[in-house]
């Protein structure tokens, strides 16, 4: 060992140290409930009726993956028969020709186009609580490559157990929710911010003042309803985004952070030094052998963390080595590569806290994802971590940023007042009633914000976790920001985010749990291709 | 001439660059010049799409396609234009197929093959729209328009119309332009969605019934897409529509050794200073390693003579323009794109009977021919006008005729001097394009490993030819 080598092994080994000062190992860490590793993947575009309007029936067409319920499987808050043959969207003659009633997509129709899902046109298809215009408003049916499925009113389709056959197998053997929705209405950066910060609001642009991106909160300040990019992160250009910015306030990487507990954002295609068949660095793509279709591995809006001074590694640096990931005091600053991820964990060093983003062509948002890709990623990541040594101690949440627009029959009632123009919830201009609803204030806690009108569309809301009550469905009313409230609750002491977030009120997830119990539900296994369970894993891991 | 058409060739040019250096690397190791006779001295691995029985759908699919009932006469199926033992292209080499209530219509445009169907992209026109959450079904979920910033993407400067189905790009999904024949009154002939409907529930509600449930069949306009669907899941599904079996492929793959013509023929397909074939045809395995599509399926103002023969063709005023109409009608206005179609594949060229949208010519010998001579020899190419003197471009508007491409080789040679491409370029050419051709088995007569490929193939051709006689 040459002198210069061993000074710099003394200051690694130093720099160790004065991690290992700060952060404690999750098992060591004092938590609420019995979990000491969340992993938290969060999906794109899928309305809960879009994957589970007929649970737990499937048409099991021969030649395809069968689903069979597990007797005393429960009920859940799905497609009716009369909403199935008799569907207000069929009835509305403002949908006009697209006038449609929910109908089966067939796992061959895994690859679909795209639907509508800005912050106004989901409000409108939601028609004040009627949910009946979706082919009207949300169901444009854009993007997907040539191969895709286009048929008018797409939008109303819904896949089954035959399709989405592994995330029913958890459902059966895990628990789920039936009333998660989104906190807000609109598209991916919302939802993602939302989840990491319970707001929306302080939104501050480097670009054009005004935008079909953002609305005047009416406090001075800006509230983001839609996908501007992340002007921090190299990766977001002016040929991505024509809109980019910045969050002001605070998000829950800072009180993790400030309290020692490791944590990362590990989203596929982050490692921009990464070669592939698909290229390198930001514009990295991978093609879906279902779409057809060559997605970018990275989607800067996709990373909620970039958006904050305080959280992002713009050049997306590297961890120092697997040991530093979760760690604060690395260049990487809690944002990593999906890959990460597996390292860290095979290091023996699974974060306390892990939000998990799939390669873009796995992430399950139509036009250049699809629910085949998005199981291969599911499965191959459920896999993996309860083979881990942790998974006595561990919770896997699978949640969604948003409903894509996909018709959901379910609206929930108003709990967050807006009065934008882009409001058209209830009425033009309106999400609420004034004086009634509740409207939440900014991060600069002036005063109620615009631009936050929620709960947002509903979508599909699993735990799968040696402490989730089996084959169970809860129905107590929970949000994105429940999550957030459950970190905070398990590591933090119930401390809160402030400045106007959702995570004070947000409803509890811990009906999913049996915390009283053993924790001694049992692992289960899946093929990553068929979604059924194997006796052993195929230790693929999602690239 | 004009921005347009003074944009895109140098996009080529800077391509055709990038793709020439790739090839030595690829097929000839770096130190290798133009292509020599034998095997491939750096084979590589194509990768081919993986093959698996057919689904429920796609066995639907595949029974619609060959069902003469979905035609207003009842006589013409799918499989009468689009020939499975001619690369799912026209059985013959009539410029455009004949259809209709009598089967007396003729149409307007040459039959395209739909084998390979699969690798075009959506349209759209380059660089793709910028991605901005606002207009949110493109919140990058549009990554169906042409890569933004991917290496080796074609012009990524220049405003390159590119992708979409049928020649004018039209149609923006497989599912969609399988819609296009049921209901043109030329092709099948369908009336309306309702009366294709009345004949799909009967022969195929049932079966299509436990697919997308009982409801779904009731609506006659859902069944008649889930129906194109079902087409579209059999061309996607079914290995004989991206069999990659040509004698260039296995060559590629180390398997197969280029007689002397052939490898002239690429050595001049691919010169940039003489065929320059591969400008636009592109004859190298992509990143991913999927076998060379043949075409970069960007648009192209050719300039091809009118075609005499065409019963449309007989209204002097009237002409195909191609993506800016009349057939596609959101481009009406961009008269820079007028005369324009999309690069069709040379897969399984040598194979065909008729050539370009309008299906002026039949033979390989004569399609050179236009390439060569129609810069050097207009008066050989097209009709002479009032004063002798030959009618180029007489299939565009003249105030359209800007947009045909000069500029790349082998056009712009100056009239009266000497093509490019000598006589033996082209014959060698034409060797090279058969090579083209799926369903090589080797020299010694062996299988090339496709056999399984192939042999369904050749059972739809009988159920082809059977439908064509009314059966």
């Amino acid at each position: 060992m040459t002198i210069t080598r061993f000074v710099s092994s003394i200051a690694a080994a130093f720099a160790l140290a004065a991690c290992g000062r700060r952060e404690r190992a999750p098992d060591a860490l004092p938590t609420a409930t019995p979990i000491k590793h969340l992993v938290v993947i969060f999906g794109e575009n899928i309305s809960f009726d879009h994957y589970f309007g007929t649970y737990p029936v499937a048409a099991n067409p021969r030649g395809e993956p069968a689903f069979t319920a597990a007797p005393g499987t429960p009920a859940v808050n799905g497609l009716s028969p009369a909403l199935l043959a008799h569907n207000p969207n069929a009835a509305n003659g403002q949908n006009g020709t697209m006038a449609s009633n929910p109908f089966r997509l067939d796992r061959t129709q895994a690859a679909t186009a795209d639907q509508s899902h800005d912050y106004t046109e989901e409000q409108l298809a939601y028609d004040g609580g009627a949910a009946d215009l979706f082919p009207k408003y949300t169901g444009a049916g854009l993007g997907g490559g040539t191969t895709a499925f286009y048929t008018p009113a797409v939008v109303m389709g819904y896949y089954d157990g035959n399709t989405v056959t592994a995330l029913w197998n958890y459902a059966q053997h895990f628990a789920m929710s039936d009333a998660a929705y989104g906190d807000v209405y609109g598209p991916s950066a919302p939802g993602a911010i939302g989840l990491v910060s319970g707001q929306t609001n302080g939104w501050v642009t480097d670009t054009a003042a005004d935008s079909t991106s953002w609305v005047h909160d009416g406090q001075g300040g800006f509230t983001l309803i839609s996908d501007a990019g992340p002007s921090l992160d190299v990766c977001s250009d002016s040929l991505l985004y024509i809109n980019q910015g910045r969050m002001t306030g605070r998000n829950v990487g800072d009180l993790l952070s400030a309290a020692g507990v490791t944590w990362g954002w590990f989203q596929g295609g982050f490692d921009l030094g990464t070669a592939t068949a698909g290229g390198k660095g930001c514009s990295r793509t991978t093609k879906s052998s279902i779409a057809l279709q060559a997605a970018p591995d990275f989607i800067p809006h996709h990373e909620p963390f970039q958006y904050y001074r305080s959280t992002a590694n713009p050049r997306h640096l590297r961890p120092a080595s697997p040991g530093a990931i979760g760690r604060s005091g690395d260049a990487a600053n809690h944002q990593y590569d999906l890959r990460d991820f597996f390292a860290a964990v095979r290091e023996g060093n699974f974060p306390a806290v892990a939000f998990l983003k799939a390669p873009a062509h796995e992430d399950g948002h139509a036009g250049y994802s699809d629910p085949l890709d998005e199981q291969t990623f599911l499965t191959e990541v459920v896999n993996f971590v309860e083979e881990s040594p942790e998974w006595p101690r561990t919770a896997i949440v699978i949640l969604y940023d948003d409903s894509d627009g996909w018709y959901d029959h379910q609206m929930a009632p108003i709990g967050n007042a807006s009065f934008d123009r882009r409001d058209r919830l209830s009425g033009t201009g309106a999400c609420g009633v004034r004086g009634t609803t509740p409207q939440l204030g900014g991060v600069k806690g002036a005063g109620p914000v615009n631009g936050r009108c929620g709960p947002g569309p509903r979508q599909p809301f699993l735990v799968v976790s040696p402490w989730a009550r089996p084959n169970y469905v809860d129905h107590t009313l929970v949000t994105q920001s429940s999550v957030l409230r459950f970190i905070e609750d398990n590591w933090l002491g119930g401390r809160r985010i402030g400045g106007g977030s959702f995570d004070a009120a947000a409803g509890p997830i811990t009906g999913m749990f049996d915390f009283a119990g053993q924790g001694t539900t049992p692992r289960l296994f899946l093929d990553d291709s068929l979604g059924t369970p194997v006796a052993a894993p195929s230790n693929r891991l999602p690239e | 001439m004009n921005a347009a058409s003074g944009g895109r060739p140098h996009a080529r040019r800077a391509w055709l660059a990038g793709a020439a250096c790739l090839g030595l690397i690829a097929l000839t190791g770096p130190a290798a010049g133009a292509p020599q006779p034998g095997p491939n001295p750096a084979p590589v691995r194509l990768v081919r799409p993986a093959a698996r029985p057919l689904s429920a759908m796609a066995r639907i699919g595949r029974d619609l396609f060959f069902d003469p009932r979905l035609s207003a006469s009842g006589r013409l199926s799918c499989a009468g234009c689009h020939v499975p033992s001619r690369a799912y292209g026209p059985p013959d080499g009539r410029s455009a197929p004949l259809g209709g209530l009598r089967d007396r219509d003729e149409g307007r445009r040459a039959v395209p093959s739909l084998r390979y169907a699969d690798r075009i992209p959506a349209f759209g026109i380059g660089p793709d729209a910028v991605v901005e959450g606002a207009a949110s079904p493109v919140s990058l979920a549009q990554p169906g328009a042409p890569p933004r910033k991917v290496a080796g993407a074609a012009g990524a400067s220049a405003m390159v119309p590119q992708g979409g189905l049928f020649w004018d790009g039209r149609a923006a999904s497989l599912e969609l332009q399988a819609m296009g024949p049921l209901f043109n009154p030329a092709e099948l002939a369908n009336r309306d969605t309702a009366a294709l409907a009345r004949r799909l529930e009967a022969a195929y509600g049932p079966r299509l019934a436990a697919l997308i449930g009982a409801p779904a069949v009731e609506d006659p306009r859902r069944l008649v897409y889930e129906a194109a669907y079902a087409v579209v899941r059999f061309e996607i599904e079914d290995s004989t529509f991206h069999p990659y079996t040509s004698k260039f492929d296995a060559y590629l793959e180390g398997r197969a050794r280029l007689t002397a013509a052939e490898a002239r023929g690429l050595a001049a397909f691919d010169d940039p200073a003489r065929g320059n074939c591969a400008a636009c045809h592109l004859d190298r395995p992509d990143a991913a390693g999927r076998p060379p599509a043949f075409t970069d399926f960007q648009y192209e103002a050719l300039g091809v003579p009118r075609n005499a023969a065409l019963p449309a063709n007989r209204d002097t005023g009237s002409y195909d323009l191609g993506l800016c109409g009349p057939a596609r009608t959101d481009l009406a206005r961009e008269a820079k794109y007028c005369g324009m179609f999309r690069t069709p594949s040379l897969r399984n060229a040598a194979t065909r009977g008729v050539f370009f949208h309008n299906g002026r010519y039949h033979r390989l010998e004569d399609v050179l021919a236009f390439y060569v001579l129609r810069d050097a020899r207009p008066d050989s190419v097209y009709p002479r006008g009032p004063g002798g003197r030959a009618r180029r471009f007489d299939d565009l508007p003249a105030a359209d005729t800007a947009n045909v491409d000069r500029a790349d080789r082998p056009f712009g040679t100056p009239p009266g001097a000497a093509s490019p491409l000598s006589a033996r370029d082209r014959r060698d050419i034409i060797a090279f394009l058969r090579t083209l051709t799926d369903g090589y088995r080797g020299a010694a007569g062996s299988a090339s490993g496709h056999e399984d490929d192939l042999a369904p193939g050749a059972g739809l051709h009988h159920a082809a030819v059977r439908l064509r006689r009314g059966g």
